[in-house]
Order: structure tokens, then sequence, then C-alpha cells
């Protein structure tokens, strides 16, 4: 479908070079947002764009609030809002031990952000997250389960749990389902986010860590720029 | 060489009459066809205590490397319904009950040919099949819009699953994180309460889903 | 001290199954405990001997792990891993069959079980029967087996094996004389 193979070149654009260029944005924008809220978005993007922060996400938010029918100043506010917490993100994702971060592991913070998790909360999670890991999997994980109303901090403890254990970044990936599973169960979204930190507690038998923990190594972007 | 089972003794066999039932004369083949069933050993079977240990040893091997089977799984595109709680809520005062139960599936993986950007990120271009399903009984229209469809309300409708209420549809998302909500009527969004969900930043929410090569988490 | 996770009891096959598809892959060993046994019996009589019934019930749980994204109804798990054993079953009875190897003698399978009266012509005959299952065709064996030592109806058995009743029933008519030819010592 074009729709769809249009969201896969911005989603792969975004992620490769880390910003679309102004002519990608007034594509985007044309038709499906009223004037003046593309002109004020244009001018916000153009801002981001310079400071290196990732631009999509930003047309995105203006493209979904015209598609709800969301008043143009609301859908602007919200679009500058989102600028600032990916400069947010950024800063907190520097101070964790990543330069120069790529879009992605930018959106991953601004997601974590979004979801109560606090910016010094990003930079210790990005610290622990050496390869294999990678910061934008733990961060969007994190951010996930605060969806899920885990609290921030035990979200936290388990995800920096599952590293500490040597888990690989799929079975991070299946945490969301199973603390849903286990408020099916009748837990609550901090009671299943215990159980699990307690089950992931030690290296699963026959799987040896292929990392050095932190702080035996020095910290280095493991992205490209 | 023995006779057949006079067909009669055969209808007693298979229960369908009783031995008071057959006449005098059939009634010596009767007992002895019942002598030959009822040598059936109907007592239970128990396997060996290992044999959980050694399935769980190969499922877990299996679940581990991607290479092997578990690729093989997700590569034949096929459906998969997980279907979460379903709860009917109000959404409107007094209008129809939408009840807002999604269950997102997942499914295999398209056959896909080369994509753009094929050094993106591990190789991860492809897409992964992923089933939409809203319970809501009373809507005229269902449609989901998200990140993956640039929120087009127009771009993925839904269609009835038969008269149940259910409405669903199958897109291929690309590997990653999107939101989406569903659109009821053309104007009524939709979150499900069961699944992770995002403030939209307009004072609304929207729903989370993870797109991986092990496929869909929510 | 908060709920405690993995408490099978409660959980039902459609619960297990979304969990482990959603990656908890070690919540299928419930799926495993439940049904090791429940099949065995099945396996065995189709194939004649307990050790090969074994491998067959493991790798039939294996392989439903394997392609449970397959399984279009959670909730009804148990029928279609029943499937994927019935499947194993037959292909083992065909590799069998091109290599020429027969199945094992039943004569080590089943211990009869212990009748209360020690009545020999009884476990005799049992022994009896067991061999001529072996002499049936597969799908005679297993109508059979269904109907009398799974108790299933035979709408039941149409609905597992794709056969109308009628032919069942003439399946069933032809095991009958069958096993009364092949069992006529101990008749």
């Amino acid at each position: 479908m074009r729709t769809i193979g249009l969201a896969l070149t911005l989603v792969l654009g975004s992620t490769l070079t880390g910003a679309l260029s102004a002519q990608d944005v007034r594509a985007q924008l044309d038709g499906r947002v009223s004037p003046e809220v593309q002109r004020a978005v244009r001018g916000i993007a153009a801002d981001a764009a310079a400071r290196g922060l990732p631009v999509d996400p930003l047309v995105q938010k203006a493209i979904e609030g015209a598609a709800k029918g969301v008043p143009a100043d609301r859908v602007i506010a919200a679009v500058r809002t989102l600028a600032g917490r990916l400069g947010e993100a950024r800063e907190a994702v520097r101070a964790g031990g990543v330069a120069a971060p790529s879009g992605d592991v930018v959106e991953g913070g601004a997601d974590a952000l979004n979801a109560g998790i606090s910016p010094r909360q990003v930079s210790d999670l990005v610290r622990v997250s050496q390869p294999p890991q990678d910061p934008a999997l733990t961060l969007r994980v994190a951010a996930t389960l605060a969806a899920l109303g885990v609290p921030p901090k035990q979200a936290l403890e388990l995800v920096q749990g599952m590293i500490s254990a040597g888990r690989s970044p799929s079975d991070l990936l299946g945490l969301p389902g199973q603390v849903q599973a286990g408020v099916g169960r009748g837990a609550t979204p901090a009671q299943a986010a215990a159980g699990l930190a307690r089950a992931a507690g030690g290296t699963p038998p026959g799987r040896i860590p292929d990392w050095v923990p932190p702080g035996q190594r020095r910290p280095r972007n493991p992205h490209k720029p | 060489m023995m006779a057949s089972y006079h067909p009669l003794v055969k209808r007693l066999l298979d229960g369908e009459v009783s031995l008071a039932e057959l006449p005098p004369e059939l009634q010596a083949e009767g007992e002895e066809a019942l002598r030959l069933v009822g040598a059936a050993d109907r007592a239970p079977v128990a396997l060996s205590p290992a044999l959980e240990e050694r399935v769980m040893t190969a499922v877990r091997s299996h679940a581990a490397s991607p290479g092997n089977r578990a690729w093989r799984w997700l590569n034949t595109p096929r459906e998969v319904e997980l279907r979460l709680r379903v709860r009917p809520w109000t959404v409107w005062a007094g209008a129809l009950a939408a009840a807002a139960g999604l269950a997102l599936l997942l499914v295999g993986r398209p056959a896909s040919g080369p994509g753009p950007g094929s050094e993106a990120r591990g190789g991860t271009r492809d897409s992964v099949f992923v089933r939409f399903v809203l319970y809501a009984p009373g809507a005229r229209r269902v449609a989901v819009a998200g990140t993956f469809n640039q929120w087009d309300r127009s771009a993925a409708p839904l269609v009835p699953a038969g008269t149940s209420g259910v409405w669903t549809t199958t897109l291929a998302l690309p590997v990653g994180q999107h939101q989406y909500a569903f659109v009821v009527d053309g104007a009524r969004w939709v979150v499900d309460p069961a699944a992770p969900a995002v403030d939209d930043g307009f004072g609304r929410r929207n729903s989370v889903v993870a797109v991986t090569a092990q496929g869909a988490q929510l | 001290m908060g709920v405690p996770l993995g408490f099978e009891g409660e959980a039902t096959d459609a619960e297990v199954v979304r969990a482990v598809l959603a990656g908890d892959v070690e919540r299928y060993a419930v799926l495993v405990r439940r049904y090791r046994d429940r099949y065995a019996r099945y396996a065995s009589r189709m194939l004649g001997s307990r050790d090969v019934a074994e491998d067959a019930v493991q790798d039939a749980l294996v392989r439903a792990f394997d392609r449970l994204a397959d399984c279009r109804e959670p909730d009804k798990f148990a029928g279609w891993l029943f499937l994927i054993l019935r499947n194993r079953c037959y292909a083992e009875r065909r590799r069998r069959q091109r290599q020429e190897r027969p199945l094992d003698s039943t004569d080590e399978m089943f211990a009869a079980p212990d009748r209360p009266d020690g009545a020999y012509e009884q476990v005799e005959r049992a022994h009896a029967l067991e061999r001529a299952l072996q002499h049936l065709t597969p799908e005679q064996r297993e109508v059979f087996v269904l109907k009398h030592m799974e108790g299933l109806a035979y709408e039941e058995i149409a609905g597992v094996t794709g056969a109308t009743v009628a032919s069942l029933k003439m399946r069933m008519h032809r095991a009958y004389d069958r096993l009364r030819e092949l069992m006529k010592e101990h008749l």
C-alpha cells in the first residue's frame, strides 16, 4: 500500500539521516494540516533540525493533531512541547555518556520523559545500556512499562536488573507483555514488575553474559552520529 | 476364516442397540463381540517424567535461535489471534455502547523484497503483519489510524468479522514503535484500556505497539 | 509481598498461549505438564509402543511450540495439539514402513494392569487385542482407539479426522471383523 510504503520511508528516513529536509516537511504537511499550523510547524522543525534534533516526530504530531480535529493553537503548542522534550531528552542521553546520539535514541528518551521517567533516570538507563543493549530499545521498553502503570523507579529497576543479569534485547522486549500478563492475573503493574525483577536476578542457565559490565570500560557512543 | 459379525452385532458394538435387544440366536455372538471390545485396555498411559524437561530444553533452544525454527515460525505469514480483555464501556453518554476491546495480533512476515535503507539497524527493514481487532457492536465504520499511516482515518478501515460486532484488519507494519488509535464512525477516537497508552499531547491517549522481528509487543 | 506470578493452576490454555506468544517462553511448561499424558494412550495404541509414543508426544509438543503462532483459537489448544500429534503418528507410521522397520513387538509394550480377580484369560485377551490392533490399517486402528479407548462418539471422531460418520462406521465394521479373525483363539 502506498501509504504504508510512505510511512516506512519516513521511519527509516529519520533513523538513517536523523532529520527530514525542509522539502520533506512541507511535502508531509501539505494538505494534511491547515496553513497556519504548517507555517508554525515548519518553523519549529527548522529550529529543531538546526539543533540536530529529529524532526519526524514533530511532523507526525502535527498530522496527528489535525487528523484528530484538534484546534490549530493546541496543535502548535503540542508540537512545541514535543520539540522541547526532544531537546531535554538529548541532554539526558548525553549525560548518560552518549556524546552524539542518533535520532532513535533521542526519540526513545522523549518517549521515556513523556511517560513520566525523569531526565536523571534516562541518563542512568543510557549509562548501563552498553552493547549488546541498545539505549533506544531500553528507553522504549522502560517508557512502555511506565505507560502500563509501572512506577518509573520500578520500571527502571526492572530493565536495569535484566541488563545486569545478561538478558538479551529480546528478553527485554518481552517485558511489557509479561507485565500485562501479570496484570491480567490480578496483580497491579507494580507487583507484576516486582515479580519479574525477582525472577530476572541471576544469569539464566547456560547463558554467559557477553558484555562488559558498566564502569569497566570507557563509555562510548555505540551509535553512528 | 471366521464369519463376519452380524450387522446387528456390529450395531451392538457401536452402542446403538443393547444385548437384550438382540434376537436369541445372536446372543452368543453378541457376548463374544463384547468380550472383544471389552479387552481394550483403557488404563491411562503415563510417559516418562523426564519428558517435560526434554520438551522445555528443546523449546528454549528454539526460542533463542533466531536463525533456526523460530525464524521459520515467523517467516510463514499466518494469523494468530491474541484476544485481550474485552471490556465494554460507554464512550459517549447515552449513545451507542461502543465496546473498545483491542486485540493486537502478530502475524508472520510478508514475503517482502528489498526495501529502502537496507543497512538500517541490523537490516531490520522488513515489515511484520499485525492484525487489529476491535469489538464495537454498535459501530457503522471502524478504522485504525496511527504513526504508521500518517493518522489517516481512511487508510486502514476495518471490516466486520461475522455478526458478532468484531471488526478487524491486517496491516504490514515496519519494525519499530508505533502509536495508534481506532476511529469509530469517523469521529470517535478510541483506545484500548488494556494496551499501554501514552499521552498524545492533546489531552487524549494513544495506544502503543512495538513491532519487532519477534512480533508485536504491547 | 505481591501476587505470586506463574501460579499456573488458574491460567486457561488461552492465557498461557498468549503469554508464550508475548515472549514468556517458560510458561509453555504449563501446557506441557497439562497435556503430556492426555494423549499418551492414543499415541501408544496408534504406534504400538510406549517408547515410540513418548518420542511422538515430545515431538508434537515441541512442534506445537514452533507453530504456536498458527493456533487460531488459543482456547482450543488441546484439540490443536491433538491434531499435531495425530499427524506425527501417521508420519511415524509411514517412516517405519519406508524403512521396513516393523513396530516393536507389543509383548514388551505394556504391563497389563493387574486385574483384581487375576483372571488369566482377560490379561491374555488384552495382550491379544493390542497385537491385533497393530495389524489393522492405521485408519481402522484409529477409529477403534478413538471410539473404544478414548470414548469419542462417531460425530466427534468425524470432527477430528475429517471423515464422514458413514465412512467411519464402515471402517469400524471392517475392523471388528478383522479383529475377530485375529483374536479367534482368545474369544
